[in-house]
């Protein structure tokens, strides 16, 4: 442990002067691997998860007992007792303990969120460093007691005497026990997040065959990326794994083609989505170093890429206007025009797979002149996005969706990417980020090799 | 160690089972009395080898302790992936103190290296220093483990028992009184920490160390061992204190307590856990724990970082 006191704050490698911005780098990430739910995380709680991803990192660029600027994670699937999980999963790690942390939550953008928040303050010049990230237990979900016991609860608490008491117990009835555990359901219209995107899949006239084509190359891409080492630095096993338990590696199209469909049975249209081209519940925890170019280089670690932009939105799914995972498609040409960018200056694309529907019926609405002219307010379609830079190390299909922590998962790889294509071709490149959120939501964000 | 006979056993025994057979070797004795002649330690050590971590268990004991469950054993889980062993060296007919009652006084452990939960184990344990005490007879029972695969010792812990009320012939407890310890006047420092230990703690514990020694189950077992009730567990106060120190120990060190006034369950526990850091880099955290209502200390003990 070094001598010095951290609490001090003298530490500053460079003061920002006001009004000034600066870059932010990504120095790396690091993630378990994504489990199945009920698999090998089954016991893990979401702290330990994140504890185990952080350690990783901290292993991985020499951060024990470093003093980080702040650390921001979060879970979607959180216990009420979780309030300060990432500060906790902090105080359990080798960082020194006068690191500060904050929990955030943006359904399945949490984890883009809290890369584009940290980033912001380096930015800005109020942190030097950070660590962002998120993580999800389907296994341990939390539970609750029904809203009726829950009151008698709060009821017998407040009571005085053993008479009050016992009134208050005599309230409760067999139904109040039955626990009210979470779903993906979403609050304002009852139907679950696959049945909302059954909506969407059909709206945009998307193949069976086209999502089952997608989810194929997802599992492809993901074992190629295993099978020549991209995760060795990506990545730290935990509790046995050493990769993703969802990845079949030796899937076919015909395996696919065989499966039942799961969602949008009730509707008018023929029924696409399968569990093979949805993703299923996950556990998992990933994590993203964030840091100033003076801060990376006083220490010798690498900058991969920079942060360049990110961009929410949101669509009203309520009534069936847009699709409630439909988002990304609004905050994309926002995102491009603040940049001055089309399709063309990119050179990765990483669209979140929720669903393979998600993403063909995204690339469709770009594709689209009307909805280019009539929603987006351009000339024409937004454009089209060449297939052979999508996803290609595998996405959600393969490698699963910890809600939380697949944003941490994507930004890591992708600057990896960036910076390693940037290197061969000798030119600065560029990737793009989307991931949809429940709540009709979506964050998206630029990344560029630095 | 090198001239005892080495026992192997073909797996972990059973805790229950050697818990049985000490109530069975405790009744024997009273009737038949016990053995003539020079009391003396068994000259053997047991062996089992090739033994894993279970997970699920490893992640609960995680849980129950404080710690994070990450994929190293916490070194209180691998003293009691060891225990059955040392049990068995205290169960032996020739072994001349009486297992059950026996009172645990201390436990030195060193954490050589960090143990991965899949790694295959050999674990081995024999006793020694056999000495008087001045309420008894104490013993050092000592288990080490080692990696399969390597022969790398990465553990190695020393428990001190204690059989109180037991003279043995032969046994000098006048030159000993410099470990009649924990009497010494004792003024509480200001808690940093506080713990609430439910009444179910004993077999929370038990259930994962696999130690169901019944002082630590229920009032009734307690009490037919002569206790006026339940008592946690010194391994699980010291692996608690042990967590609460956290990761600042890394990973490797040299861990010590020493058992005081026992725990009755329930209980609330104060605790003073201070760590010094200190620039040649010899780390090291002292922790001590009292009854806050009566001010009796309960246990002291150290982790340092080994140099």
């Amino acid at each position: 442990m070094a001598a010095a006191d951290m609490t001090t704050g003298g530490d500053r490698q460079a003061q920002q002067a006001p009004g000034t911005t600066r870059r932010a780098f990504i120095v790396g990430g690091n993630r378990i691997p994504f489990a199945r739910t009920g698999g090998a995380y089954v016991k893990s709680s979401n702290q330990d998860m994140l504890t185990a991803a952080l350690e990783g990192l901290i292993a991985r660029f020499g951060l024990q007992d470093e003093r980080i600027g702040e650390v921001a994670a979060g879970a979607v699937l959180k216990h009420s007792r979780d309030f300060n999980l990432t500060r906790e999963a902090v105080l359990g790690s080798s960082l020194a303990p006068e690191t500060p942390a904050y929990d955030l939550q943006q359904a399945c953008a949490t984890g883009l969120e809290t890369v584009l928040g940290l980033s912001n303050k380096i930015r800005l010049g109020q942190i030097d460093s950070g660590i962002a990230g998120g993580v999800d237990s389907a296994s341990d979900a939390p539970i609750a007691v029904s809203e009726g016991l829950r009151e008698i609860l709060l009821d017998l608490n407040r009571a005085k005497t053993p008479a009050q008491k016992l009134k208050v117990i005599s309230r409760i009835r067999p139904k109040d026990l039955a626990p009210d555990a979470p779903n993906t359901g979403e609050p304002r219209t009852g139907l679950s997040m696959g049945e909302h995107q059954a909506l969407t899949t059909a709206q945009w006239k998307v193949t069976r065959e086209a999502q089952d084509e997608l989810a194929y190359n997802s599992h492809r891409n993901l074992a190629a990326a295993y099978q020549r080492g991209f995760f060795d630095d990506l990545l730290t096993p935990y509790r046995g794994l050493n990769r993703d338990s969802n990845l079949r590696a030796d899937t076919s199209l015909e395996k696919l083609a065989s499966l039942k469909p799961v969602f949008g049975k009730t509707l008018g249209s023929e029924a696409t989505m399968t569990a093979g081209n949805s993703t299923p519940l996950t556990d998992g925890a990933a994590t993203v170093l964030l840091a100033s170019e003076e801060w990376a280089n006083s220490r010798g670690l690498p900058t991969l890429a920079t942060v360049v932009d990110g961009e929410a939105a949101a669509v009203d799914f309520v009534h069936g206007k847009d699709g409630l995972l439909m988002a990304p498609v609004f905050a994309v040409p926002r995102l491009l025009a603040r940049q001055g960018l089309t399709f063309e200056d990119i050179d990765f694309f990483e669209i979140h797979e929720a669903f393979a529907g998600t993403v063909l019926s995204t690339l469709a609405a770009w594709e689209d002149e009307e909805f280019g002219r009539t929603r987006l307010g351009l000339p024409g379609a937004l454009g089209k996005v060449d297939r052979a830079k999508l996803n290609v190390n595998g996405s959600s299909l393969a490698a699963g969706h910890p809600f939380a922590a697949t944003g941490g998962r994507i930004v890591a790889s992708l600057a990896k990417m960036l910076h390693e294509k940037a290197l061969t071709e000798g030119r600065p490149t560029r990737g793009l980020i989307s991931v949809c959120a429940a709540g009709g939501q979506g964050v998206v964000a630029i990344l560029e090799s630095a | 160690m090198s001239n005892l006979q080495e026992i192997g056993l073909t797996e972990l025994p059973s805790l229950s089972k050697l818990y049985l057979n000490a109530a069975a070797t405790a009744a024997r004795r009273r009737i038949l009395g016990g053995s003539a002649g020079e009391p003396a330690l068994p000259a053997v050590s047991y062996h089992v080898r090739n033994v894993r971590a279970d997970v699920d268990n490893l992640t609960a004991y995680q849980h129950l302790v404080g710690e994070s469950a990450s994929d190293t054993l916490p070194a209180g889980f691998v003293h009691a992936l060891a225990f059955p062993v040392s049990m068995s060296v205290m169960n032996r007919d020739d072994f001349p103190l009486p297992l059950l009652g026996m009172i645990h006084l201390r436990n030195r452990i060193e954490q050589r290296s960090p143990i991965h939960f899949a790694e295959a184990l050999d674990v081995c344990a024999w006793s020694e220093n056999l000495t008087g005490h001045r309420a008894g007879t104490q013993v050092d029972v000592v288990a080490e483990v080692t990696l399969h695969a390597t022969g790398e010792t990465v553990w190695r812990g020393v428990s001190t028992y204690l059989a109180k009320g037991v003279f043995l012939p032969g046994i000098d407890k006048s030159g000993n009184h410099h470990a009649a310890t924990g009497r010494e006047d004792f003024t509480p420092p200001d808690p940093t920490a506080l713990w609430r230990i439910g009444p179910d703690i004993g077999r929370s514990y038990a259930a994962v160390s696999g130690d169901f020694n019944p002082i630590h189950l229920s009032v009734l077992s307690a009490k037919a061992l002569g206790l006026r009730g339940s008592i946690a567990h010194g391994m699980y106060l010291a692996s608690r204190a042990l967590a609460d120190v956290g990761p600042a120990k890394g990973d490797t060190f040299n861990w010590d307590v020493a058992f005081e006034a026992p725990v009755f369950l329930p209980a609330r526990v104060a605790l003073d856990i201070s760590t010094t850091p200190s620039g040649s880099g010899a780390w090291s955290s002292d922790y001590t724990a009292w009854n806050p209502r009566s001010g009796r200390r309960h246990f002291t003990g150290r982790v340092a970082a080994r140099g």
